[in-house]
């Protein structure tokens, strides 16, 4: 086999560039700020330049610092949502494929279930269940994505297990744990992986629409979804406070998606040979 | 964003027929000095559709906004000056004792259905009003009508289990109806200048002028409301000509592309819709005043106000606005003094702050000024913790169930300051001396002793810091120029159509 063409790196190098450039935001905000968070006194809506590099929004916070802790949001619904959906989803999912009979029949059915509900209205009634914090948001949005990773990994563990290999390990004694770590995980590992970094992305989408509208991290966290909110009115007169995080928020989900693509370019055996 | 007013009606508003405080500014005047088409169809933008058509039946704002004064007529109007005049009664008397009133009604008056009004239809629609079912704002008001007689048909005689200033006031929100119409939710049937001729629901509500009204004939042949849930969306149908003339502005941003423009013409008029911190009085650590004071004193409202509305609206020491009859200047009142602020915490044994949590109800402007207050508290050691809450769970958790420590809410209603006269209101101010002068105001004889009372009920509540009022909101009404006589004061969200010429 031949190794990825060159046109492949480069769709994985400039996902990296893109994710890693807001990566290093969010790392940065952890340690530092422009301003603190809450500090009001830049004056209503300052333009761009001058003390704040992207000027204020209408409290008189800098957007910059906003902008960095938004990032970390990001960051943290879309990793958070994508660990719940991996952990809830892969479980189901080898669960489905190995029992097969009624409990397959049922967990297929739970998974189709949830893939039609919509992502908003679990998220509101989580939120109605709980609060709205970013924890319920991304505990909403992983729930919904754990259905759509469970239903990917129940047909790739079912493909996995047809093969000879499996039955060669079986008669062979080897226990069922043992074939699910030795064998089928490691075979399912570079699709999954490819489609977990996709619903990172989606993750993040989501998280902002929820935030924008008031379901996702309260104020005054500053969620890129909240503060396109924030500046909807205002973006006549001042379009920095919605062009910077929805600038933001269009090239963190591209670079996942870049990633993604790259990943399935280099890790998937079947695509790199039909390239 | 669909800006849900949560209205909350008062439960004595008090009024004087005359001594109002009349301080709007006149409709725009544009190009239309005498010549306009009698024929024009005007088109009015707004963000309040009504949830039905009756406004016994919860139909929200939108019901008062649209056919308030165009479509039902009461017995009395209250003008876009705030002053109520006499439309459907004709003459009325009052007993001596104040308890007996006797109302003559207008000649030849006809419904929309062709029927002929009599006293019965009165009767019908204030026993309408105080049904069990009734979800009418003014219900509570009027529960002091003890009995209605009608000795003939343009008669009508009210007896009152006790006195009542505001009766005739209170009237004013009484929506004349056909005794024998049905279906009111989706329908109509009243006296006034227009009838309806189609409800499109999420989109518009068409009114034609009515030939047989026994008035002056209303001064377009149209007025279609069209409703937006978005403000953007809007302004942007004003920008298009798409609509006339926007009834309420929410967002000052977008004021500047018309305000630049001769095209259009801006109003900044008189509200009486108040931003408030409400804290649960009946609740630690608001139970004691000191804290209540200090809370206020370290909030900045004037930088708060200018955040949200740049140059637009009033800052208010209390509940009253300046255009209710008992309105002071109490700005001075717990003003912001941080330094006080502190030492006031300190007095209160809270010298290393506390935490609570502020309900936050979900839509502008509540979570950007919930933001506000939760960094100027900071800076004096109390921490918020803010909560987000839907209206729905706003009405439920903090309005019913009083569990809350403190809230947000804007209160849209005139002559709202009664309440603190009420222990049982969801703030739990509970101030016997208030009550009682609260009490004695509604049955005040003059107009001069009631507001002598309520002054001083003002004074008490604002020196109590019972709630922090943070702000009035502006009332902008942005029209095209070539619109005139429209209303610019949106007193209790009425927006009467049949003045407004179109050049």
């Amino acid at each position: 086999m031949s190794r990825p063409s060159t046109r492949h790196s480069a769709t994985l190098i400039a996902g990296c560039v893109t994710a890693g450039l807001i990566a290093l935001l969010a790392l940065v905000s952890l340690l530092w700020v422009p301003y603190a968070p809450d500090d009001t006194s830049g004056g209503r809506l300052a333009g761009p330049g001058g003390g704040h590099l992207l000027g204020t929004d209408k409290l008189g916070r800098d957007l910059f610092t906003q902008l960095m802790t938004g990032s970390r949001i990001a960051f943290e619904a879309g990793l958070g949502s994508v660990l719940i959906a991996a952990a809830i989803g892969i479980t189901l999912g080898v669960l489905a494929a190995f029992t097969r009979g009624w409990l397959d029949d049922t967990l297929a059915a739970l998974l189709d279930i949830l893939i039609a509900f919509p992502t908003l209205l679990l998220a509101m009634l989580v939120v109605a269940a709980r609060s709205a914090t970013l924890a319920s948001a991304v505990l909403a949005i992983g729930l919904a994505q754990s259905a759509v990773v469970g239903r990917l990994v129940r047909i790739l563990v079912k493909r996995v297990l047809a093969q000879d290999y499996i039955t060669a390990a079986r008669t062979s004694g080897t226990s069922w744990p043992r074939i699910v770590a030795g064998h089928v995980l490691p075979n399912i590992w570079p699709t999954l992986v490819v489609n977990l970094a996709l619903q990172f992305g989606l993750a993040i989408l989501a998280e902002a629409g929820l935030s924008y509208l008031g379901l996702g991290a309260p104020p005054p966290n500053a969620s890129w979804g909240r503060m396109l909110q924030e500046a909807q009115a205002t973006f006549t007169t001042a379009p920095a406070g919605a062009l910077a995080p929805g600038i933001l928020l269009v090239m963190l989900v591209i670079g996942v998606n870049l990633i993604a693509d790259g990943l399935r370019d280099t890790l998937d055996p079947a695509a790199r040979g039909r390239r | 964003m669909n800006i849900t007013k949560i209205s909350l009606y008062s439960g004595a508003a008090l009024l004087g027929l005359t001594l109002t405080a009349c301080g709007g500014g006149a409709g725009g005047s544009g190009a239309a000095g005498g010549a306009y088409d009698k024929n024009a169809t005007v088109n009015i933008g707004s963000l309040y559709e009504p949830q039905n058509l009756d406004n016994t039946a919860g139909g929200g704002q939108g019901v008062t906004e649209a056919l308030n004064g165009n479509v039902y007529e009461g017995l009395f109007k209250l003008t876009d000056t705030g002053k109520v005049e006499k439309l459907l009664a004709k003459d009325y008397k009052v007993s001596p004792d104040g308890l007996t009133y006797t109302f003559t009604l207008r000649d030849g008056v006809t419904f929309h259905s062709g029927k002929k009004l009599t006293s019965e239809d009165v009767k019908y629609s204030l026993e309408k009003v105080l049904a069990k079912d009734s979800q009418s704002a003014r219900k509570s008001n009027l529960e002091v009508v003890k009995s209605i007689a009608t000795p003939d048909a343009r008669t009508v005689r009210v007896r009152l289990s006790k006195k009542s200033i505001s009766f005739v006031y209170n009237l004013s929100y009484v929506w004349i109806v056909n005794s024998q119409a049905k279906n009111l939710k989706t329908s109509e049937d009243g006296t006034g200048p227009y009838r309806l001729r189609k409800w499109t629901r999420g989109s518009a509500l068409a009114l034609d002028r009515f030939a047989g009204y026994w008035g002056g004939a209303a001064r377009n042949k149209q007025a279609v409301f069209h409703y937006y849930k978005d403000a953007t969306a809007l302004n942007n149908a004003l920008l298009t000509g798409a609509v006339d003339v926007v009834t309420s502005e929410q967002s000052p941003d977008a004021l500047d592309q018309f305000k630049n423009n001769q095209n259009y013409k801006v109003s900044d008029g008189n509200s009486t819709t108040k931003l408030l911190l409400a804290f649960n009085d009946k609740a630690k650590p608001f139970t004691d005043v000191k804290v209540r004071q200090a809370v206020s004193s370290a909030i900045d409202d004037k930088k708060l106000l200018e955040s949200v509305w740049g140059g637009y609206g009033k800052l208010i020491g209390s509940m009253v606005p300046p255009t209710d009859p008992w309105y002071e200047d109490l700005t001075k009142v717990n003003a912001y003094d941080p330094a006080r602020a502190k030492r006031l915490l300190a007095e209160a044994g809270y010298k290393k702050g506390f935490t609570f949590t502020l309900e936050t109800p979900n839509y502008d402007p509540h979570p950007i000024a919930a933001t506000f207050i939760k960094s100027q508290l900071a800076k004096v050691g109390v921490t918020v913790k803010i909560n987000t809450i839907t209206p729905d769970q706003w009405y439920t958790k903090v309005y019913q169930n009083r569990d809350f420590t403190a809230t947000l809410q804007e209160h849209v209603n005139d002559r709202d300051l009664v309440w603190y006269g009420d222990p049982n209101f969801y703030w739990g101010y509970d101030n016997k001396q208030v009550t009682q002068w609260v009490d004695q105001a509604e049955q005040a004889s003059t107009t001069a002793e009631q507001t002598r009372l309520l002054k001083k009920v003002n004074r008490k509540t604002a020196e109590d810091a019972a709630s922090d009022w943070l702000y009035l909101y502006p009332q902008i009404v942005v029209a095209n120029s070539k619109l005139s006589g429209y209303p610019v004061n949106g007193l209790n969200s009425q927006f009467y159509a049949y003045d407004i010429k179109k050049g």
